[in-house]
């Protein structure tokens, strides 16, 4: 083998070992964050997105929030600690919920974590709700913290709803809150009242029934 | 009834009388039948060509030639699996089109001139939701088919104004200054 055809060898192995490092580089990145922040934030949001996949938390969640700031025209700064923050909030979901929670779970939790919640609560929704999906129930606990509703009471009265609710009922349960704030109850009266109803629905309709309100 | 027995005996008897045919008739036939029109068969070009198709003729392959043919056979094979297929008309995924549900979103907005949704479910792309007036009350209006989950959304007045949605729960965590809105679908 001549010099020559050794350099042409080793210059084609080279620019072998960079296309392909090049295209996994580009396989680990989000397309859809290309062009929508910057690329310094790009590179970062996408190291915590690999982070997170590889703790086995969902990712999607992760590029929506980067997403929504770059439309809302954030800086580069809060996206990135806003992105941070929720893969943690997600971590702590899946410790709290269990690892087989899903990714709508997971991202439901983490908003009930945000709104207050501890961990501890989303654990004790877990054992009352083994075999149904959470999501509805934590993000129902996030919603009435969100409309005015003490944190301590809302995670009472979901707790209260959650042996005996379904997804509808508990989506129907928080918008008779917020209709009766909407009319100028106070958010916990709202909530005792309507708690006081479905205590009653579950009562005279199916067992067990839920537990009573904490005063 | 003795009269019609006789009339058919007449009739049988005229039909047993010989027949003379004239000398010339098979003449007459053949020469019918070479004046009409005769059947169409393939001759010139076409005719030769396929019989150049039709007929065997030795091949000759060397080793090296039969192994590069097989080889190429293999390799369309191959690549011809590994080449992705045309698309077919974008079926909606099946998880959605089993555990979608259709929201509606709703928003009062008189004077705008247009309103888009934007959120989680299109990648907070402000051009890919655009809302539609209903008639001149200055409601805008559109739906959406969304999988189980918790979504963020708001929308886009005008192309510059985000407005959250009154009916809806607020997101909690704005981190971005303009607030959002959060929609639940429940799966159960």
């Amino acid at each position: 083998m001549t010099s020559t055809t050794k350099w042409l060898v080793r210059v084609l192995g080279c620019a072998a070992i960079v296309t392909c490092g090049m295209v996994a580089s580009a396989g680990a990145q989000d397309a859809r964050l290309e062009g929508r922040v910057p690329e310094a934030v790009r590179t970062e949001v996408d190291v915590i997105v690999e982070g997170a996949r590889a703790a086995g938390l969902p990712t999607e969640a992760l590029i929506d929030r980067a997403l929504e700031g770059a439309s809302k025209g954030a800086d580069g700064t809060r996206i990135v600690a806003a992105v941070r923050r929720l893969r943690d909030e997600l971590g702590m979901a899946r410790d709290a919920m269990g690892s087989a929670s899903t990714a709508a779970e997971l991202v439901a939790g983490a908003s009930a974590l945000r709104a207050g919640a501890s961990a501890d609560h989303l654990n004790l929704l877990r054992s009352q709700r083994a075999d149904e999906p959470l999501t509805v129930a934590a993000a129902v606990l996030a919603d009435l913290v969100a409309v005015g509703v003490p944190v301590d009471t809302a995670v009472t009265a979901v707790l209260a709803l959650a042996e005996g609710a379904n997804d509808t009922e508990f989506i129907a349960f928080r918008r008779n809150v917020e209709r009766d704030i909407a009319l100028g109850a106070s958010p916990v009266a709202a909530l005792g009242v309507r708690l006081d109803l479905a205590a009653e629905v579950f009562t005279t309709d199916r067992a067990p029934p839920p537990s009573p309100r904490k005063p | 009834m003795t009269e019609h027995r006789d009339q058919f005996d007449r009739a049988v008897e005229l039909l047993k009388e010989p027949v003379e045919l004239r000398a010339d008739l098979e003449q007459r036939i053949m020469a019918e039948v070479a004046s009409g029109p005769r059947p169409k068969v393939w001759t010139g070009r076409f005719w030769r060509a396929g019989n150049w198709v039709r007929r065997g003729r030795p091949v000759s392959v060397s080793p090296l030639g039969g192994l590069a043919l097989a080889a190429g056979i293999v390799g369309v094979l191959f690549v011809g699996r590994a080449l992705p297929r045309p698309e077919a008309p974008a079926p909606a995924p099946l998880a959605e089109a089993q555990g979608a549900t259709v929201a509606q979103f709703v928003i009062l907005q008189p004077t705008a001139a247009s309103v888009s949704l934007v959120g989680d479910f299109n990648d907070w792309n402000s051009s890919s939701t655009p809302m539609r007036r209903a008639g001149s009350s200055g409601i805008w209006i559109v739906t959406v088919p969304l999988d189980p989950g918790r979504y963020r959304y708001a929308f886009l007045v005008d192309g510059a104004t985000w407005v959250s949605d009154p009916s809806s729960p607020p997101a909690l965590d704005d981190e971005f200054g303009p607030p959002s809105s959060v929609v639940t679908i429940g799966g159960s």
